[in-house]
């Protein structure tokens, strides 16, 4: 065997390194790494100790030993190349009946990786590249990726492994005691994301200890094929007298991995706590056979905490809102860089029941690579659901699959040889769900043989990838029923055959059936339903339209796919409160639409501005005498510190909520326009930006239009978004000292490049005196004053 | 996890004003969806000053802080990731709901702190007492020795918790603190 992983005998790995290199006497916050120069005999015993107990893999000790964790004095390549060089002198003294490996050991940078920390993706990919070359270049045997937390780190380290040597990977993530990584993903996620990455074996490593980690390789080998690891602690870590132990000893852990393996487990070993003892015991557990398991018939597509099946005998909704296409306020958004307006509609659709959502941000002239990009790591952020990552373009793909944090779905491949000879390779490179288009050179087929052929051929090329009917969804495309009689029927007819001649899973773009129609969301919703008949397994649809979901509802709730009609009745007792809980309200506080903005009832507040503007009364007489006069009070209390910044913001929505019923009604020239627009961003390194969203909510209900940047801006990120927009004022927000410095250079930048325009600062840590220090031209101690300040500037 | 309701007005910055009305309804309602996302996880370690002072600079003010301390434990609490990203959710749709998820956080990890500091208490030897937290960036105790801090506890692996290029701490409801311990049976602990 030159290889590990080449059959479905058990393979053995070593035991616990930092634990054996503590007793060692290996101090709290001494670099281990650099044992293998100051002590490599130590190092060399412990592999030896492994060897002997009959471990056919020892992971060499470079755990820590990437740019970003490592900061001891020997560089890098040093450290690496003696590690690999101590694990292999201890290979070759190993008795030789055995196969042996030495493997390089990669663990996490201990740095967060953006959306939840700061650490750049590719700077990660960067560091695990580093140590994977060097550690190839040094002999390992494979690369060990283990103790990873979070999936985007995980995926790093795989690409880097993968574009950097062709060693077999292993990899396997630490589960807490909720069977999920720290980021969020669970078995199903993880899964998905490395069988997506074609590793060679996955599995878990330390966290819990082998009795805990049963069901979760259970279920482990229902979501897999390839071949399953496990490297258990010695139990769950017991502090006694302020040291860490680990309870478990070697015969008790001998027969928890020996379950293990009969859940699937065909690579076993230990973790922190374990000793050559413990490996010597499960050594000698029988020498059988992992069984074979077939790869599941699951299509997976998973967000970094989340994984949604695209069922074969149901049906989800992709939410289909962001795309630019007829939607000039999203279109400007992106244009503008304003992430907050993106972000909005993505949380409307979660809110809304939307199960995937669409990202497609293609508009003329636009870099829709950097584009693309940047929504779809905002948009990871924020929703926990997976995405579809939609463009024609392969290049703006393959970096937003390669920063998405788990496995997407891709929109989309079709029968054209460019479109297959440049899709199929990303999703066979970074795995994912692949949306399939039945049309090729000539166009869209008019019958249904003709886009099924297509699918057939589509489906063939993937398999030259190792793709399989389970990887794609078949998209047979909605033609309008208005230039084309029979296009409902071939759509319905086209979706029969897929499924039944190819097995296949279907999604469609549903309201493309209704175009140059009147009534649209009626016909929409009717089509929808006959598509859910014929077995749609996603429909592309807005989850904002209450057509459209009340015949997604209806339809599983007639089909016995909704268990019981529980989700249907839980659906429409919610709606009855709902009303009925508005209907009470408003006879109790909202007296009238001053009241309801007052109580910051901003359901009520709206429903008021639509009535009295149904009634007859100018849009502008309302926002005169009813909106702008109370949102005054209330902005004067404040002030006057007789109500506190939440009720301020209460009142403020309840507003904002009522100005935009109003506002919908004015023509623009009348008062319709907001004031602004105002850039917002929280400054380079600065992660929190709390402070700055409650002063972007406060001018947007006061009638600003803000163009929110973000956190973490770079300050030409800054100064580009104001010259494009023309913006006269920038408000920036920092929290710490040690973000200051970057205000200032912002600051600095803007002044220099853009004279006309001012720059507001606020914060945690400013005051009026360093805000004047540090260049700034106005500072606003809260939200309420910067709405004042704007309220004073000519904008 | 419980939490007192006067804690998040505080942390709201109402003072001891509990919300009413409409504002409570949306603290209940986001104080119920927090508890579900949150993974509240906690680490110690104790060193004896002689160790405590190998790896920081005691002076300052960390050193008038744990004078009469013999030894001294090394805390770090948070309550997950998963948190941060529901606070920027929240954020995304209203600011009266970042204000109040940003409370609820606060309320909560400082009550995750209170839990930690119980079960050290446990772990104290007879005559022993623990004296108030002191975090890196309080008085003159610099905010990088948080680098140190959460190395000693190998936070990053034990409880998820890593620091940015700025020094701050990921996920963003964390806190991490020195803890000293006193003999003095005299203090209240």
């Amino acid at each position: 065997m030159n290889r590990p992983f080449a059959d479905d005998t058990l393979l053995l790995l070593d035991g616990g390194m930092g634990t054996q290199l503590q007793t060692k006497g290996l101090m709290p916050g001494e670099v281990p790494e650099l044992w293998n120069l100051t002590r490599p005999d130590d190092v060399c015993a412990i592999h030896e100790a492994y060897f002997a107990a009959g471990a056919n893999v020892v992971y060499a000790n470079t755990f820590g030993a990437n740019k970003a964790k490592y900061h001891g004095d020997a560089s890098l390549s040093e450290v690496i190349s003696s590690a690999i060089g101590i694990a292999k002198a201890a290979k070759g003294r190993a008795d030789a009946s055995l196969p042996r490996f030495v493997a390089l050991d990669v663990g996490p940078t201990g740095r967060l990786l953006k959306p939840t920390g700061d650490f750049e993706f590719d700077a990660a990919y960067d560091a695990f590249a580093e140590q994977v070359s060097l550690g190839a270049k040094a002999g390992a045997d494979l690369v060990a990726i283990e103790t990873m937390g979070d999936t985007m780190e995980l995926k790093a380290a795989i690409l880097a492994a993968k574009e950097n040597c062709d060693l077999p990977i292993l990899a396997t993530v630490t589960l807490g005691e909720d069977g999920k990584l720290l980021t969020g993903a669970d078995v199903d996620c993880v899964a998905a994301l490395l069988e997506g990455l074609r590793v060679d074996a996955l599995g878990f490593n330390c966290g819990l200890g082998p009795d805990r980690l049963l069901p979760y390789v259970r279920r482990l080998a229902e979501r897999t094929s390839l071949p399953i690891a496990v490297k258990p602690n010695a139990g769950m870590p017991k502090i006694v007298g302020g040291k860490t132990m680990f309870s478990v000893g070697p015969e008790e852990f001998a027969v928890d991995v020996a379950r293990l393996v009969d859940a699937g487990a065909s690579i076993i070993g230990g973790c922190c706590g374990t000793t050559p003892e413990h490996i010597a015991v499960i050594s000698k557990l029988e020498k059988r056979c992992a069984p074979v398991r077939e790869k599941c018939a699951t299509c997976t597509i998973t967000s970094g905490s989340r994984a949604v099946e695209i069922p074969l005998d149901d049906t989800i909704i992709i939410g289909e809102r962001i795309n630019p296409t007829g939607k000039k306020k999203l279109k400007a958004a992106l244009a503008e860089g304003d992430t907050a307006y993106v972000l909005r509609e993505a949380v409307a659709q979660v809110e809304a029941g939307a199960h995937v959502l669409d990202v497609n941000v293609g508009v003329p002239g636009m870099d829709e690579p950097a584009v693309l990009d940047s929504t779809v790591q905002a948009l990871q952020g924020v929703v926990d659901l997976p995405l579809q990552i939609d463009t024609s373009d392969p290049k703006a793909l393959e970096r937003a699959m390669r920063h998405y944090n788990s496995k997407p779905l891709v929109n989309s491949v079709n029968g054209k040889e460019e479109s297959l000879n440049s899709v199929l390779p990303l999703v066979a490179k970074y795995g994912g769900a692949i949306v399939a288009l039945t049309l090729d050179e000539n166009g869209i087929p008019p019958t249904a043989e003709g886009r099924l052929a297509i699918a057939r051929r589509i489906l063939s090329r993937g398999a030259e990838y190792g793709l399989t009917k389970d990887d794609f969804v078949v998209d047979v495309l909605s033609l309008a029923v208005s230039a084309d009689a029979d296009s409902a029927n071939v759509i319905l007819d086209s979706m029969r055959m897929v499924r039944e001649e190819l097995g296949c899973r279907t999604c469609l773009g549903v309201s493309n059936i209704s175009f140059g129609l009147p009534a649209r969301p009626l016909l929409n919703a009717s089509f929808y339903t006959l598509a859910m008949g014929v077995g749609l397994s996603a429909g592309i649809v807005n989850p904002l339209s209450e057509e459209m979901m009340t015949a997604f509802r209806s339809y599983r709730a007639l089909t016995g796919k909704d268990k019981s009609c529980g989700n249907w009745v839980a659906w429409a007792v919610e709606k009855e409160t709902q009303s009925q809980s508005a209907a009470a309200s408003r006879s109790v506080e909202s007296a009238d639409l001053a009241s309801a903005i007052r109580h910051g009832l901003k359901e009520d507040a709206a429903h008021m501005a639509k009535t009295a503007v149904a009634s007859g009364e100018s849009p502008l007489g309302i926002i005169d005498k009813f909106i702008v006069p109370t949102l005054e009070e209330v902005g004067r209390g404040f002030e006057e510190k007789r109500i506190f910044l939440p009720q301020l913001l209460m009142s403020a929505e309840a507003a904002g909520a009522a100005f935009d019923a109003v506002r919908s009604a004015m023509p623009v020239e009348d008062g319709g326009a907001k004031k602004g627009p105002i850039i917002l961003a929280t400054v380079k390194g600065d992660i929190h930006d709390i402070g700055k969203n409650i002063c972007r909510a406060l001018l947007e209900n006061y009638g600003f239009k803000v163009i929110d940047l973000g956190r973490d801006v770079a300050p030409e990120v800054v100064v580009a978004a104001a010259k494009r927009e023309n913006v006269r004022l920038v408000g920036l927000s920092a929290l710490m000292t040690t973000t200051v410095g970057a205000m200032e250079e912002t600051i600095r930048l803007v002044h220099a490049k853009l004279p006309g325009c001012r720059v507001v600062v606020g914060g945690a840590v400013l005051t009026s005196d360093y805000a004047a220090k540090i260049g700034a031209d106005y500072y606003t101690k809260d939200a309420m004053e910067l709405v004042r300040l704007c309220g004073a500037l000519p904008l | 996890m419980t939490v007192d309701r006067a804690e998040i007005a505080r942390y709201m910055r109402m003072g001891r004003v509990l919300p009413d009305g409409a504002l409570e309804e949306r603290v209940t309602d986001i104080l119920g969806r927090a508890q579900k996302v949150i993974r509240p996880t906690k680490v110690w370690r104790r060193l004896d000053m002689a160790e405590l002072g190998r790896h920081f600079d005691i002076s300052g003010s960390i050193a008038r802080h744990l004078d009469g301390c013999h030894a001294a434990y090394l805390a770090c609490g948070t309550i997950g990731a998963a948190f941060d990203a529901f606070q920027r959710c929240e954020s995304v749709t209203s600011g009266v709901n970042a204000l109040i998820a940003q409370a609820v956080g606060a309320a909560m990890i400082e009550r995750l702190m209170d839990i930690t500091g119980d079960e050290i208490r446990n772990e104290l030897s007879n005559g022993e007492c623990l004296i108030s937290r002191y975090s890196p960036g309080y008085g003159d105790f610099p905010l990088a020795a948080q680098r140190t801090l959460l190395e000693i506890l190998d936070a990053p692996r034990t409880v998820g918790v890593s620091l940015t290029d700025m020094l701050l701490m990921v996920p963003s409801k964390s806190v991490s603190a020195i803890i000293g311990v006193r003999k003095d049976e005299q203090t209240v602990c």
